[in-house]
């Protein structure tokens, strides 16, 4: 009997079970997917730009958090407070380096780091892994972008370019793909992965050495290594004499799956079982299974079906029992004493939506504050600094994340959310995205361990 | 000031304009085509892509079936390689099953001369397996699907060769009308070349006017009234072909009665509205909504599929009296000789018509011209192809054979479209271009699921690259870009070029066409998009913000879902 079911794998999910993990809960983690971290820059965003049509970066995030909560008590952050917060993005950190993928922020702690974007724009990010940290634009060092010719994902002129135009002193250089990779059909994953072969690396070593001059730092497409990236990155810069950094690349983005990687290796260390490819089908609250919301497919024995065995019945119905998931051969139940939601928004795939408007929840139809009309849900402009009200909705949740009904209550006692699906929040515009990911995680699962239904509480014994 | 003397202006570059500047150049005229966009930016580049074997119109207009099913098979042979031969199915749904138009409708393709076979609707579930097996009958007509892009630039191609000057981005700012009351002459036009800013006049012996539902603006430069009468027909495309057949409904022409399979996905098509402006492409949610419901009769399930996309374009209808309803004007075209009508000469304006009869409105118009200017040259268009044709027919694998033959697949930018970087650079250094839209028309970039998704920064990267000069020099111990590398090469206009200018322009025009269908999967895949370009590239903080290009503005043409009203005539 499991403590905490977690469902979804992104960045949320992954670190609401690490949390509940350490706490001493037994917990496993089921998901149709990935999650999205796989196309992410792999840098932590906090928050970018505030107010939304702020030209300048935010500086310091955590101190203009703390206006945005006063602003929009709705949102995210203002159920965590600063201190919270803080605390939460510093056990990220310190996951990090346990997990050999050390992220830090800018020297002067507390600040954001501005690192080049693929497009040469200054990205503010609070903390990033080692290997992006040497591109901060807050050092004067002059920039070397090396791109590959047959690479069509990085384009280092377009970079240098942008950067000169912003005042930063940048030139950029080609190296031929076959110093790295044989293939003709190759994507950043699979050159990540020759790169960990010592002679591949140190032909590029070789050439990078030659086109370096004194005092420049060397920007790189993101794929240096994938599990063995750190001694790639040290062995580099010691061949070269010249720190080296990388510039993450359109997706599949290397350094979101060495972090999806990592802390799936984290987890199943600490006991907790990581299962992609289990899409939830159905769960069961109180005497009734149900579907998943707005499956096209019936479930075979969960729409209306009578409780299956009398012993097991829960009289509470503002429980859930067990949700099901899809499997090779046939639905499995997940029978725990806590469920947490982390299967993201829209992009995530928790929200589909159709023509009529109506925008829904995928497993348990819970509540959104989404508008349902299509002619609430876009702005004319694509780039609108204001974002798109559409993906502002989300599930709304109390204090202690609890989703929650028109009326306050919670929909279920043992449903809790995190991540892209909780309301207020345009994480990508406000580039927010892996900062509500990992403090709304790390406080669900904190509230969770509090709860009287975490290990050992109500409803645990009855279950099986 | 630039000038220009020439025998023939043709005002226009969609299908009609561009096939009349072929036609007079293989007949030895001098030619100036001057088009104020792209080639295809009006009518020509926003229909569904239909062949028409005339089939939609043999009953209640059987001279334009007729010319349908002529040019049909003319088109086979001159353009054969923008053609998909998929053939088309009239399909008899329970809606209409009481209906006697099934019996009316073979016996006028027969008279008309369309070929016209009813097949068993067991045939026709074996071909068209997610047709509605409740359908009573099926006949098959030669429709085919048509690649308006890729036609209009070859028959350009094929007028350039003949000697005729296509320019682009040329606008008509007004007519040179010489003369007093009665006695006036139209001796050319005052065009300004959008991305210079320079002014151009050119002078003609001839004006032909062939600008589609714009040709009422271009007829009252010169005092003529032309009373169009614009039909918006909007269209939705949906993500997979779900049909390789053209499918239509077997009753009186209606909205949302067709589906047009081309390339990689199949289109529903199309509303007919009323509009004052030509340039009004807003699509209203009933539309929408409309055309799935439609769709939904042909084939079961459609509306519950991806939709990637939705446009409008506007029928250039036009008749000399006021028609009820745009359906009920004729598809036929029109060729208005304006000393014989308004007393103004050297002045032609042909209107009317569709893609499919192009070539012939084209003969039609230079056959008038040969009048005019007194000579007697005969048409050779129906007789020679223009260039590519050795190609064949288009079929669907074609791009991925080519890929696969060629190994390319390291080479892609698109991936939805399968355009490769030597095609898009080969477009950027041919065709004039000042927005990445203009190269979409060439290559189809970003017009798969994605919408431009990962090729917008891949194709601005290339192009950015291609930059002159792009060149990064020590000087006095500092490095620093040269200045022309900051600019996209060849056949872009400074300062338009700004490839910061291009990726923010081109997202905003795919945005344009997402807006009124965004739901669902394609939703999500919007926001993978956001992610993209916000979230990673953080594009929306580039320099150069302040730039705007030309088509700025029509990109944000609002497209976003208005509130849900009724048709206006429903």
């Amino acid at each position: 009997m499991l403590d905490l079911l977690v469902i979804g794998a992104g960045l949320a999910g992954l670190t609401a079970a690490y949390t509940a993990a350490k706490a001493g809960l037994r917990v496993c983690v089921i998901a149709k997917g990935m999650g999205t971290t796989h196309w992410s820059a792999g840098t932590v965003d906090v928050l970018g730009y505030y107010p939304n049509s702020s030209a300048e970066p935010v500086q310091r995030p955590l101190e203009n958090v703390q206006t945005l909560i006063e602003a929009q008590p709705e949102h995210p952050y203002a159920l965590l407070g600063t201190a919270q917060l803080s605390d939460a993005l510093k056990a990220f950190a310190v996951l990090t380096g346990e997990i050999s993928l050390p992220y830090a922020g800018a020297a002067n702690g507390g600040e954001n780091l501005l690192l080049p974007s693929p497009a040469g724009a200054p990205r503010p990010t609070f903390l990033a892994p080692l290997t992006q940290r040497a591109g901060d634009l807050s050092h004067p060092d002059p920039f070397l972008i090396v791109g590959f010719r047959g690479l069509g994902d990085f384009f280092p002129e377009l970079i240098a370019a942008n950067l000169c135009e912003l005042g930063y002193d940048a030139r950029a250089a080609f190296l031929p793909i076959d110093l790295i990779t044989d293939r003709q059909d190759f994507n950043t994953v699979q050159l990540a992965t020759e790169l960990e072969n010592r002679g591949r690396r140190s032909r590029l070593a070789a050439e990078l050495k030659r086109l370096v001059q004194p005092g420049e730092r060397i920007g790189l497409p993101a794929i240096l290594g994938l599990d063995d990236h750190l001694a790639v990155l040290a062995d580099l810069q010691a061949q070269v004499s010249a720190s080296v950094f990388e510039i993450p690349t359109l997706p599949p983005s290397v350094p979101g799956i060495r972090l999806h990687k990592a802390l799936c290796r984290r987890l199943e260390e600490l006991g907790v079982r990581v299962e992609a490819g289990m899409e939830v089908v159905g769960f069961r609250s109180g005497g009734q299974a149900r579907a998943r919301f707005g499956s096209p497919q019936q479930v075979e024995g969960f729409v209306q079906s009578p409780i299956p065995n009398p012993k097991s019945e829960i009289r509470n119905p503002k429980s859930l029992l067990w949700v099901a998931s899809e499997t090779t051969a046939r639905p499995l139940k997940h029978h725990a004493a806590n469920f947490l939601l982390a299967t993201g928004g829209i992009l995530g795939g928790g929200f589909d939506s159709d023509y009529t408007g109506r925008v829904w929840e995928t497993i348990f139809d819970l509540p959104l504050t989404t508008p349902q009309k299509r002619s609430e849900w876009f702005r004319p402009k694509f780039l609108d600094p204001a974002g798109h009200p559409v993906y502002r909705g989300g599930v709304r949740v109390n204090k202690q994340f609890q989703p929650v009904k028109a009326d306050g209550a919670p929909v279920y006692e043992n449903l809790w959310a995190a991540g892209g699906c909780l309301a207020q929040a345009d994480p990508i515009h406000e580039r927010s995205l892996e900062g509500i990911a990992i403090t709304t995680s790390v406080a669900a699962a904190q509230q969770i361990v509090g709860s009287g239904w975490a290990r050992g509480g109500r409803g645990s014994g009855s279950l099986r | 000031m630039k000038r220009l003397k020439t025998e023939i202006l043709v005002i226009g570059g969609g299908a009609t304009g561009t096939g009349i500047a072929w036609d007079a150049a293989l007949r030895g005229f001098r030619v100036v085509l001057v088009e104020k966009r792209d080639l295809t930016h009006g009518t020509t580049g926003r229909y569904h892509g239909l062949l028409h074997s005339g089939g939609r119109y043999p009953v209640k207009d059987p001279d334009s079936a007729r010319e349908c099913i002529i040019e049909n098979r003319i088109l086979r042979r001159t353009h054969a390689h923008c053609i998909e031969d998929t053939s088309g199915f009239f399909v008899v749904t329970p809606e209409d099953a009481d209906s006697d138009y099934p019996d009316r409708f073979k016996a006028a393709c027969d008279e008309v001369g369309i070929p016209c076979r009813e097949i068993s609707v067991a045939e026709a579930l074996r071909r068209e397996p997610l047709l509605n097996p409740r359908i009573n009958r099926v006949f098959e007509v030669p429709d085919g699907a048509a690649d308006s892009f890729l036609a209009t630039h070859a028959t350009a191609q094929a007028a350039r060769a003949a000697g005729a000057q296509v320019l682009t981005y040329h606008e008509v700012v007004d007519l040179i009308v010489q003369g007093g009351e009665g006695d006036q002459q139209v001796v050319g036009a005052k065009v300004l070349d959008v991305a210079s800013g320079e002014d151009v006049e050119v002078h003609a012996d001839l004006t032909i006017t062939a600008a589609g539902a714009w040709a009422g603006q271009i007829a009252a430069m010169a005092g003529c009234e032309v009373k169009m009468t614009p039909g918006k027909g909007a269209m939705i495309a949906m993500n997979h072909r779900v049909c390789n057949t053209v499918l239509n409904r077997c009753k009186m022409p209606g909205d949302g009665d067709i589906i047009v399979p081309i390339h990689t996905v199949a289109v529903i098509g199309t509303t007919d509205e009323h509009v004052d402006d030509p340039e009004n492409l807003r699509i209203e949610p009933w539309e929408v909504q409309l055309m799935l419901d439609e769709g939904e009769k042909m084939i079961p399930g459609i509306s519950q599929a991806r939709v990637v996309r939705a446009w409008a374009g506007v029928r250039p209808l036009y008749q000399e009296t006021e028609a009820a309803d745009t359906r009920d004007v004729t598809r036929s075209f029109t060729l208005l000789d304006h000393q014989e009508r308004d007393g103004v000469a050297g002045f032609l304006t042909m209107t009317g018509g569709k893609w499919t009869t192009f070539r012939m409105m084209a003969a039609k118009a230079v056959d008038v011209a040969c009048e005019k200017l007194g000579v007697q040259r005969s048409c050779k268009t129906a007789s020679t192809p223009v260039p590519g044709v050795d190609q064949g027919h288009y079929w669907l694998g074609h791009r991925l054979h080519e890929v696969e033959e060629k190994r390319l697949q390291g080479e892609l930018v698109c991936e939805c479209e399968l355009v490769t970087r030597a095609m898009l650079e080969n477009a950027a250094r041919q065709n004039p271009t000042l927005t990445l839209d203009d190269l979409r028309r060439d290559v189809r970039l970003g017009m798969g699921p994605c919408q431009g998704g990962f090729c917008t920064y891949r194709a601005v990267g290339i192009l950015h690259e291609m930059a002159e000069g792009g060149d990064w020099r020590l000087e006095n111990g500092e490095r620093r870009m040269e200045n022309g590398g900051w600019r996209v090469e060849s056949n872009l206009h400074p300062p338009f070029s700004n490839p910061n200018l291009l990726l923010r322009d081109f997202l905003q025009e795919r945005w344009k066409g997402l807006t009124p269908i965004l739901w669902g999967r394609q939703l999500k895949q919007e926001r993978l998009d956001e992610l993209i370009y916000l979230s990673l590239m953080n594009v929306d903080h580039l320099p150069g913000a302040e730039l705007s290009s030309p088509l700025s503005d029509f990109y944000l043409f609002d497209t976003t879902p208005g509130e849900e009203t009724e048709a206006s005539d429903a």
